[in-house]
């Protein structure tokens, strides 16, 4: 329960940080440290020096720029989960935070640090696929954008290149007749999910489905989108037949993750179940979300 | 830095002794302190690393190298109890076996109108308290005194074991326990850890102290509770129950310890639960695996057994068209049938139900419960459902306890118990006993206990005894200076003890309020040194004077006390996510006599919440190469506060315990007995089955696997 030996350094500026991980490659930056501390302690992780962000105001920070909401990658879950703005910009970040672990631990943790850990069972992974958000972040090179579909590589990995820092998460404006949902399904309230889903669509004003985004989360190593299921629903109105189409259109091969008591069956299973829970309530909130 | 191994062991140091009688000579299946040539299990001690701090002992142990050849595994009983197998000790993979056999089964099932054949399985569980297991030893070398702080459940039993393996005599160890939140049978027994540390710090002449973590704590604490139950029961026509059967396979891992083989033989005893029944014949077999060995957890045996009958007895009423709880009325043991002796022993103990109207209990119990009010009906894929389970609780067991009331020069009150305290409130409970024979505040009564070094004699903490054997010691004790107060104060005053009473602290000449003397004048008057009474003044050498002081022991009723309890539980389950809500649970039990209502509550409400873990989330996991899956509290699940429903406890004094004078029954394993076979029940109800619901813990997958 200790971990092994590692330096340690607070940086008060990114620039500072960006050179501290440049130079140093088995180094991690430090975030809420809500799951890389564990992990040390138990000495799953071992890094050579920890650089620790917390010290770095100008991470943390929730903005609306031209209808879309910015997000600095140190804004604490907490944060957001309280913040008019992402509720208003963004309500299925909103609705995912809430099954985030408990309030101990979104008082610590960020949004940053639980997209960089890309842990196949957590929500923000999740969502930010659904949502098609965009991953700003700088190394000594400069600034570079990265698109959701591209960032999350493999369980636990991602896009973000050695000495690069995620800087901000930017989710495009919603548009009217844009419906979301977010349910998951665990064994206790605030463990992480066996399976969750995300739902982000819209709707024609016909109520035909105009566009959607769907990704499981909790059934493989990264976030799965699931296109042909986006596929079944596109052009129609959505409705109990419709709706059991989409949910059967997940293919058993989309399910790759499979642990002691929660098999690959019954992760297809619980999929299906949720994502027909899921559209019903975001066909719901389509239609009342006229703007 | 300093790493030791079984070759630096003392030579011929004895392997850790079982402490409870087994069904056989369980010598060749028991664990030496650290591991020599052979690991059984993942997690078994090889090696101990001591250095000033734990992070540099923990650096230290990863350069720790170790010559590892692969074996076959044995990573469960199927495996072990093949013909092949390999043999995990010389004397092979079964440590006992047994049979009871009681009244004509055969004729029973013969001639019964119905018959019910089962197979349940519980799962490898644990007990998890809060505070992982840590112990502080330190030698002092010129005084020959050992001092070990740590361990929590059998302080006393614990001593005699370290100073046989130690060869150090008894009175040079003291054993003291810390204040700890929780042992539920796993912590405190002696595990390797108990012998390691006390001897590195006489060997290495400096404290040593050692707190495992909470990955080592999964891996090295007992288990218990893995077990395979085939079950068959027959009923008359009439709806009278007529016969048990039980077939019972237990895994114990890698080798027996402590407990022995008592988990397994509390099922086999208890299994025929609060029935009427003459018929009863079972199997049993105690078998290693390549797994961490296993030991007593809140309720043992008692928890599986209850789960398996309670379904089953809901088999047979539906089979045959009863109602599950008309069942259960019929079937009973009546009032005037008391006491019960099934005719098994379980553990070396008797079943003996001592007292007990346990269908007064019942129906008070469902009335409590609104049982016959229908439930709102639910719509979408929710479905409702209501359980029963009817148990008896054995509490109590062993063999004495010891208890020493001591009143100062001041006045004031000492209780010194050989019990000790895992949260359960000993110091509030056993100070109210002593407050009443002596009538002084309680909260002037200090209570120590779980220290060897202030009482020579102690019981310890398990088996849902404190209450019971502690509580009655206390009382033996206390009544004991009562009269010797009374006696003294009776020569002091010149008159007769008849004319003398306790009222408020003074012994007091009967009608005269504040005449007499108090307890710290009459203390004075034996205290050594200035004792003018009870002794001559002739005499100059004064034996087994120790002033107002008395020190009492009792002698435990073999078959202990037994608590009748019901569980009721109402559910409501989501068909096609498998997720299973309580509603609502009760507990309703006959504690004979509650010192304290308020602890009791704690215990039943605390017992039945533990028990919904046992019964929904609780499961170590092993693959098949016998590699642990569950060693944090992320895989580990137990209930927590946003998981406990609300709980109702029915405390009724009913019938006092004959077997002791206060009258009082143990509650402490209660509340979890019943939870597992009333939550089947109520699950099996909700989802309208009957085969299906027979693994606990109820996982969700189980449960969507089971409606579909």
């Amino acid at each position: 329960m200790k971990p092994a030996p590692f330096k340690y350094f607070a940086p008060q500026n990114l620039d500072q940080a960006i050179e501290l991980l440049t130079a140093d490659d088995q180094a991690r930056p430090l975030a809420g440290g809500q799951s890389l501390v564990p992990m040390m302690n138990f000495r799953l992780a071992r890094p050579s020096a920890l650089v620790d962000l917390n010290r770095i105001p100008e991470l943390s920070s929730i903005r609306e720029v031209d209808g879309a909401l910015h997000i600095g990658s140190m804004t604490r879950q907490a944060a957001l989960l309280a913040s008019p703005l992402v509720r208003r910009l963004a309500p299925l970040v909103t609705d995912a935070i809430a099954f985030v672990g408990h309030p101990p631990t979104r008082a610590r943790g960020t949004i940053g640090g639980s997209l960089a850990n890309a842990d196949p069972a957590a929500e923000l992974p999740v969502v930010a696929l659904a949502l098609d958000a965009e991953f700003a972040v700088r190394g000594v090179g400069g600034d570079r954008v990265i698109h959701a579909g591209d960032f999350f590589k493999g369980m636990f990995e991602t896009a973000i290149g050695h000495g690069e820092l995620l800087t901000e998460i930017r989710i495009v404006p919603r548009l009217p007749r844009a419906g979301h949902a977010f349910l998951e399904f665990a064994r206790r309230y605030g463990d992480f999910a066996i399976v969750s889903v995300a739902v982000n669509l819209r709707l024609e004003n016909s109520d035909r489905c105009e566009s959607s985004r769907i990704v499981l989360g909790g059934v493989g190593p990264v976030p799965v989108r699931c296109e042909t299921v986006e596929e079944q629903l596109q052009g129609r109105v959505l409705n109990e037949t419709t709706i059991d189409a989409g949910c059967g259109a997940i293919h058993a091969d989309n399910i790759e993750l499979e642990s002691r008591g929660a098999s690959r069956q019954y992760r297809l299973h619980l999929a299906r179940v949720l994502l027909k829970r899921a559209l019903q309530q975001a066909r719901h909130f389509a239609k009342m979300n006229l703007q | 830095v300093t790493v030791v191994t079984a070759e630096d062991l003392p030579a011929g140091v004895p392997p850790i002794p079982c402490r409870i009688p087994a069904h056989g000579d369980v010598t060749p299946f028991l664990q030496a302190p650290l591991a020599k040539e052979i690991i059984r299990y993942v997690g078994e001690p090889v090696a101990v690393v001591v250095a000033q701090t734990r992070a540099l002992a923990e650096d230290a142990a990863e350069v720790v190298e170790i010559d590892w050849q692969p074996l076959e595994q044995v990573a469960n009983v199927a495996a072990a109890l093949t013909p092949n197998a390999t043999e995990i000790h010389a004397a092979g993979n079964v440590a006992t076996s047994w049979s009871i056999n009681l009244g004509n089964v055969d004729e029973a099932f013969a001639s019964a109108a119905v018959t019910i054949e089962h197979k349940f399985s519980t799962s490898r569980q644990t007990g998890l308290p809060l505070e992982t297991r840590g112990l502080l030893a330190a030698y002092d070398a010129p005084r020959r005194q050992l001092e070990v702080h740590g361990p929590t459940k059998i302080p006393h039993t614990n001593r005699r074991m370290l100073s046989a393996m130690l060869k150090l005599p008894e009175g040079n160890i003291r054993f003291v326990e810390p204040d700890v939140g929780g042992s539920f049978g796993v912590r405190g027994e002696f595990y390797p850890e108990d012998f390691l540390i006390p001897w590195l710090a006489i060997r290495l002449r400096k404290p040593v102290r050692w707190i495992e973590d909470r990955f080592e704590h999964f891996s090295a604490i007992n288990h218990s509770r893995q077990s395979e139950l085939e079950v068959r029961a027959a009923a008359d026509a009439k709806g009278n129950l007529t016969a048990f059967e039980l077939r019972l396979t237990s895994d114990m891992g890698a080798y027996m310890r402590t407990h022995g083989d008592v988990v397994p033989s509390y099922i086999a005893a208890g299994f025929p639960g609060p029935y009427r029944v003459r018929n009863y014949r079972a199997q049993a077999r105690s078998v290693l695996t390549n797994k961490s060995p296993t030991g007593t957890i809140r309720s043992p045996g008692t928890f599986e057994a209850n789960f398996a009958r309670e379904r089953v007895i809901d088999m047979l009423a539906s089979k045959l068209g009863i109602d599950a709880a008309e069942f259960r009325r019929r079937n009973l043991i009546r009032a005037h049938e008391m006491p019960w002796h099934v005719g098994t022993t379980g553990g070396g103990h008797p079943t003996t139900y001592d007292s007990g109207d346990f269908l007064a209990i019942f129906e008070r119990a469902l009335t409590e419960f609104d049982w016959d009010t229908q439930s709102e009906p639910l719509a979408g894929t929710l479905v409702a459902g209501r359980g029963i389970s009817v148990s008896v609780e054995p509490s109590a067991l062993g063999i004495f306890e010891s208890a020493r009331v001591e009143v100062d020069l001041g006045g004031h009150v000492r209780v010194v118990a050989g019990c000790t305290s895992q949260g359960q409130g000993q110091e509030t409970s056993l100070a109210q006993v002593a407050a009443e024979v002596l009538t002084v505040p309680a909260d002037r009564i200090t209570v120590v206990h779980g220290d060897t070094g202030q009482i020579q004699f102690g019981g310890g903490t398990n088996a849902s005894r404190s209450a019971v054997m502690a509580g009655n010691a206390v009382y033996a004790a206390a009544t004991e200076v009562r009269k010797k107060a009374i006696r003294t104060a009776a020569q002091k005053l010149e008159c007769a003890e008849n004319d003398l009473t306790l009222r408020d602290g003074r012994v007091e000449i009967v009608g005269a309020p504040g005449s007499g003397l108090t307890l710290g004048e009459t203390a004075r008057l034996v205290a050594p040194g200035d004792h003018q009474l009870l002794i001559s003044p002739g005499n100059t050498i004064i034996p087994d004077n120790d002033g107002l002081t008395a020190t009492s022991d009792i002698r435990g009723v073999p078959s202990g006390t037994s608590v009748f309890a019901v569980h009721l539980a109402e559910v409501v389950i989501d068909r096609d996510t498998g997720q299973i809500q309580v509603k609502r649970i009760l507990v309703a039990c006959d504690v004979g006599r509650a010192i304290n209502p308020m602890i009791v509550e704690g215990q039943l409400i605390g017992g039945v919440v533990q028990g919904l873990g046992f019964a929904l989330l609780e499961e170590i996991g092993y693959d098949d190469q016998g590699q642990l899956q569950t060693a944090t509290l992320a895989d580990y699940l137990v209930p927590g506060a946003y998981d406990a429903p609300v709980v109702k406890a029915v405390l009724i004094e009913q019938a006092r315990s004959p077997s002791n004078p206060l009258g009082v029954k143990g509650v402490g394993e209660v509340g979890p007995t019943g939870v597992g076979a009333a939550i089947g029940n109520a699950v099996a109800n909700a989802l309208r089955l009957q085969g299906g619901i027979d693994t606990l813990p109820l996982t969700p997958e189980r449960i969507v696997a089971a409606a579909s």
